[in-house]
């Protein structure tokens, strides 16, 4: 089979060339959110796509997080693939409701009756000068909940496979788009130039359907001195300060908090023999102590 | 034949036990399915169970009174199997049989007990885990002879019953017994047996006061505060009434006092008022239900006579009379005994001449009326004969000051020992 | 602390709403406005929202005090449609009975009548289309009974037993039918409402001719989710039918503490924009007449409607609720509107379709019909008695597969199982 065309894409081009993809292969995926429809989101993520797709598949809500998630629910029921966009994780709380106790517990409650293949899409993070109310990292609230999936992608390439496979998959998933990182990688120093996606290697993105599976860490650097488990904008910054000290670090991007990847940290950590967490949400209750707790539990990694 | 073992289940999601309030059935009875086996009070609601099977029942779990924990036995049923022709329809025997293996099974993780069921071949090997519980009796350690266990089984003795002059139980013990008699063991001739001490188990509404005047004592600093007030001027206003009533009930001091009470209220509104403790919130509430200790049969209770400040000298009458007659008759429903704002409580001819009476919870005071005694006192600078009255009140201190409280008074006596202000609107 | 008075307002006071009557009371309805039969006429279903404003405080009525039917909303069911009705009723009614003795004979945890509201489940299911989508809230299980969903499989769910569709995870009460148009039940209040809405959005974008129907309680219009759905479905001109069963009740809170001091809960509609209509609940012509015309104006692209059944809850909240503890007695014997069953007997009895023997021995052939099924249900067990979905099963469905960490949760609960109960455990 010939190589797919790819094409250099930053981190929104590539969101919106999945979303693209899916609403072209699939006819059940919608798409829906505060200005997502005309104006094409104030991102861009979803740029161009009413005018393809047309207004039925791609639209424009009322200003109500509760309504768009619990409305998604009943999308998902009837058998649609609803992918809802909240402009802000900081946003995203008036939907907790309808995303804890409805989309996540469908399956379980229905006895497989009813499900909810439904990824809601919100940028999260800091980086942007947003303040408290732009810049939240509220990732361990829905990892801590069962029956929803967590996705953080760190790259254009991996955020298209990603989200590809998110809408296909059959169960609620929360795709949190590190919006410091949407126009070009943060290497932690603002003091410096932006560097362009163009420049990375994670920019050369295929242009039809292609799947990251859910579940599956890269490891982005290999080493031997220590583990360094990260995900989101921090992947970036802590390949940077690796590459500044010059220690030999084994650094693993995560992309999936739940299901997490724990074999490729097993057997990364078994060969350090160190590791190290970073992210940028608190770290108090947050999903660093999660991921301390793994790594020490199994005696096979002690 | 199976027997049933009912465990009370938890009646209101998460509670951890029940009073019985009352038993619809006792050991020996036949009872049906979906009959009612006894009522059950929860800090929810008391409630009426039934029984999911038809049989004899053989154990109850105890008395009125007793609290029963969530999952322990309240009764067990020998379900009925092979009686003849009052024994329910087969195929209901059967399942009551599946149910009553059901229930049994005390291992949640036990494989399915259908099948056990169905395999048992009942009569021979009664279900194991409901062999008769051993009697109270049985369980307590008795030293005797071999022999003399044995002479006492032939003779359908119960050792524990037979006192022993030493620790262990002999032949002239068991004989002495059997001479002088049932468990009082050995008594010499022409004693008087002294009146035997009566334990009173304290239960159903005894406890309810119970708890309540010590949850009262416990929580609320009570003072008491007495003043004498000159009844001569009402007393013969309630004998003018009185023999002007034609058809209507006879008016007592109370209903008059009460008239004062509620007249008096607008300008005291700390004395009518309850006090949530734990909310830290005293209602001070805009009518007055007055609660009327009263002394029943089964104890004291206090019926409430409803927005009070509406009602005249005679309607109030007629409602005391009503009420007290409906609590002593048990007719009184539940929703008269609750929701009082102020209480009063009076002995009547009984009542002495001070009482320090305890507060009604979560209410502020209580009024309490003496008795009416006839002095001679000093009117201006002749000794007349008066009709002379205590009245005690008690306050919360938490929330009423004693100034409040002698105030409030104050202006009750001026009103009694004037009352034609008490018409005067 | 309190500001010191200014000018010479009087201070400000906060009002808490309270119920006319509390235990103790004799309850008085002679204040609910009952108006004539037909006194606002049934509008054509593609009428403006804005023209009838009146229905929203009004009280549609069908049934007369002489049990006649009469007027335009009169949606003049043949006999053997009212027999049905009535039986359906009544079925309801007689399940209801069997599952709180259930309750009280140790079998289950939890129950829930819906005595007093027959019609607004019933009633509502007969004039939907049996493919409608229904997202109930809690006290509706007369739609499952009205689409003849197995009794057993209603037992078998409150019994959390083996045969438990839903494998013990729900509280008893919380179905769940997909094949029967009936959405999984939720405990959380009104979360179904934005959902019925997205349901009836994907249906009209899928040029479906199917609909949604929603119901809540009337305490329940206060979650934010019950004005979020109505904003959603303004907007969408979303085919779905809301309704309020207003039976005056939630829980212990009496229907001020959700607003209805101040307005109807139908006139709550004409903010949004959408048809709204108040409906004795009590009088099933009247409620399958409003449910009738909400659906065809839905079914043809007239938008949705919001439907309030004003009506009385006549027992209490479930079973671990005593009414007694909070309201009047004899409240709902005093009810102005009567009692949806025997208003609909009587109903059948005036056009000479009905006896009252017959009506006995229906009520006796229900009861009968659902002890033997009873009978049936406690062969899988009863609540908290062995017979159950195996421990395991616990995790599954959570995730379409399970995946790992839940795997080895599942293993560790096994393997303490092992070590608490021993090889026989182990064995099974």
């Amino acid at each position: 089979m010939a190589e797919p065309a790819t094409k250099k894409m930053n981190m929104i081009e590539a969101i919106n060339s999945a979303l693209d993809v899916m609403l072209a292969k699939d006819p059940e995926v919608v798409i829906m959110g505060e200005d997502v429809g005309y104006f094409g989101g104030v991102f861009r993520a979803t740029a161009g796509l009413q005018a393809k797709h047309g207004k039925t598949r791609v639209f424009d809500t009322p200003i109500s997080e509760c309504g768009i998630i619990g409305v998604g629910v009943g999308m998902a029921a009837y058998g649609l693939r609803p992918v809802p966009e909240i402009q802000f994780a900081d946003y995203i709380y008036p939907g907790l409701d309808q995303l804890v106790s409805e989309a996540a517990r469908l399956r379980y409650r229905s006895a497989n009756d009813f499900t909810c293949p439904m990824t809601v899409r919100s940028p999260f993070g800091g980086g942007i000068f947003g303040g408290q109310t732009h810049s939240q990292s509220p990732e361990s609230l829905f990892t801590h909940v069962c029956g929803i999936k967590t996705v953080i992608p760190a790259t254009p390439y991996d955020a298209k496979g990603l989200l590809i496979a998110a809408i296909e998959d059959n169960d609620p998933v929360v795709f949190f788009e590190p919006k410091r990182i949407y126009n070009g990688p943060f290497t932690g120093y603002y003091d410096r130039p932006v560097e362009p996606w163009s420049k990375h290697a994670g920019s050369d993105v295929p242009e039809g359907h292609y799947r990251i599976n859910l579940g599956e860490a890269a490891v982005v650097r290999e080493g031997e001195a220590v583990t360094v488990l990260t995900y989101g904008t921090m992947v970036h910054v802590v390949k940077a300060v690796v590459a500044d000290q010059g220690f030999d670090a084994e650094i693993i991007d995560l992309r999936t908090l739940l299901p997490l990847d724990i074999a490729t940290i097993e057997a990364s950590v078994k060969k350090t023999g160190r590791c190290m967490v970073v992210h940028e949400a608190t770290r108090t209750s947050g999903f660093g102590a999660e991921l301390a707790a793994q790594v020490q539990e199994p005696a096979s990694i002690i | 034949m199976p027997k049933f073992t009912f465990n009370l289940p938890d009646i209101g999601e998460g509670i951890a036990e029940a009073e019985i309030v009352a038993w619809h059935v006792k050991v020996g009875d036949m009872i049906s399915e979906d009959q009612p086996l006894a009522d059950m009070m929860t800090d929810k609601a008391t409630v009426e169970m039934e029984s999911p099977v038809s049989g004899v029942i053989t154990k109850v779990a105890g008395e009125a009174g007793d609290v029963i924990a969530i999952g322990a036995m309240l009764v067990e049923i020998e379900v009925a199997g092979d009686v003849g022709n009052q024994a329910p329809a087969a195929a209901e025997a059967a399942d009551a049989d599946m149910l009553a293996a059901v229930v049994a099974d005390e291992n949640p993780y036990a494989p399915e007990p259908v099948a056990v069921a169905a395999a048992t071949p009942a009569p021979a090997a009664p279900v194991p885990a409901q062999s008769p519980a051993p009697s109270a009796h049985a369980t307590e350690k008795v030293m005797a002879s071999p022999a003399v266990r044995q002479r006492a089984k032939a003779l359908g003795v119960d050792l524990t019953d037979v006192k022993a002059a030493g620790g262990h139980i002999r032949h002239a013990d068991l004989d002495a017994f059997l001479n002088y008699g049932a468990s009082k063991g050995y008594q010499p001739a022409h004693t008087k047996l002294p009146r035997a001490d009566e334990a009173v188990k304290v239960i159903g509404m005894r406890r309810r006061i119970a708890d309540n005047m010590a949850a009262s004592k416990r929580h609320i600093p009570h003072f008491t505060y007495v003043e004498e007030i000159d009844v001569t001027a009402i007393e013969a206003m309630r004998a003018d009434l009185n023999a002007n009533r034609g058809t209507k009930p006879k008016v007592t001091l109370l209903p008059m006092l009460i008239v004062a009470i509620c007249k008096t209220m607008p300008q005291f509104p700390m004395m009518n008022a309850r006090f949530d403790d734990e909310a830290g919130i005293v209602t001070r509430h805009g009518s007055v239900h007055l609660g009327m200790a009263t002394q029943t049969d089964s104890g004291l209770m206090v019926p409430v006579i409803r927005d009070a400040q509406d009602r005249n000298i005679w309607q109030l009458a007629a409602e005391i009379t009503r009420l007290a007659e409906a609590a002593r008759n048990g007719s009184v429903k539940s929703e008269e005994l609750s929701g009082s704002t102020l209480t009063i409580t009076s002995l009547g001819p009984l009542g002495g001449i001070a009482t320090t009476p305890v507060i009604n919870r979560p209410e502020v005071a209580i009024i309490g009326p003496n008795k009416i005694v006839e002095r001679p006192m000093f009117v201006g600078d002749s000794i007349e004969a008066r009709k002379l009255m205590n009245l005690s009140i008690s306050c919360d201190h938490r929330v009423v000051d004693g100034w409040d409280a002698a105030s409030y008074v104050q202006a009750l006596k001026k009103l009694i020992e004037t009352p034609v202000l008490l018409f005067a609107d | 602390m309190a500001h010191a008075p200014k000018d010479n307002h009087a201070p400000l006071h906060l009002h808490i709403p309270e119920p006319k009557f509390r235990p103790g009371d004799v309850a008085d309805f002679s204040d609910i406005i009952v108006p004539e039969v037909d006194a606002n006429p049934r509008p054509d279903e593609h009428v403006a929202p804005a023209n009838i404003h009146a229905l929203a405080y009004g009280l549609v009525r069908v049934l007369g005090d002489d049990h006649q039917p009469s007027g335009s909303w009169n949606p003049n069911l043949d006999v053997d449609t009212l027999r049905v009705m009535l039986r359906k009723m009544l079925l309801l009614r007689a399940f209801d009975d069997r599952m709180f003795r259930a309750q009280r004979q140790g079998k289950t945890s939890f129950y829930m009548k819906s005595f007093g509201e027959e019609a607004t489940s019933v009633a509502t299911t007969m004039a939907l289309h049996s493919d409608d989508m229904c997202f109930p809230s809690y006290r509706q299980q007369g739609i499952l009974i009205t689409r003849d969903y197995p009794l057993v499989d209603m037992m078998n769910q409150i019994y959390s037993n083996r045969g438990d569709r839903l494998k013990g995870r729900q509280l008893p009460i919380m179905y769940s039918a997909k094949e029967y148009g009936f959405f999984s039940i939720s405990g959380n209040l009104t979360t179904q409402y934005p959902q019925a809405v997205g349901w009836a959005m994907a249906s009209a974008s899928r040029a479906d001719t199917r609909i949604s129907a929603v119901w809540c309680g009337d305490g329940s219009t206060a979650e934010g989710d019950f004005h979020s759905a109505l904003t959603f479905a303004a907007v969408y001109n979303a085919p779905v039918i809301f309704q309020v069963v207003n039976n005056q009740w939630a829980i212990s809170s009496f229907s001020g503490f959700a607003g209805s001091e101040r307005t109807t809960f139908a006139a709550r509609a004409i903010g949004y924009g959408i048809a709204g209509l108040r409906v004795d609940g009590n009088d099933a012509l009247a409620v399958y007449a409003a449910m009738q015309w909400a659906a065809n104006r839905a079914r043809n692209n007239g938008g949705p409607t919001l439907i309030e059944y004003f009506t009385y809850r006549g027992e209490g909240h479930s079973t671990s609720d005593d009414p007694g503890a909070y309201r009047a007695a004899e409240e709902y014997a005093l009810w102005p509107l009567g009692d949806p069953v025997t208003r609909l007997k009587e109903h059948l009895i005036a056009i000479g379709a009905w006896t009252d023997a017959q009506h006995e021995s229906l009520i006796i052939e229900l009861s009968v019909q659902v002890k033997a099924v009873q009978k049936e249900a406690e062969q899988n067990g009863i609540l908290g008695h062995g017979l159950h979905h195996p421990f395991e099963t616990m995790f599954e469905d959570v995730f379409e597969e399970m995946p790992w960490h839940l795997k080895e949760q599942c293993a560790q609960m096994l393997e303490e199982q092992k070590d608490k109960f021993g090889p026989e455990w182990e064995a099974r």
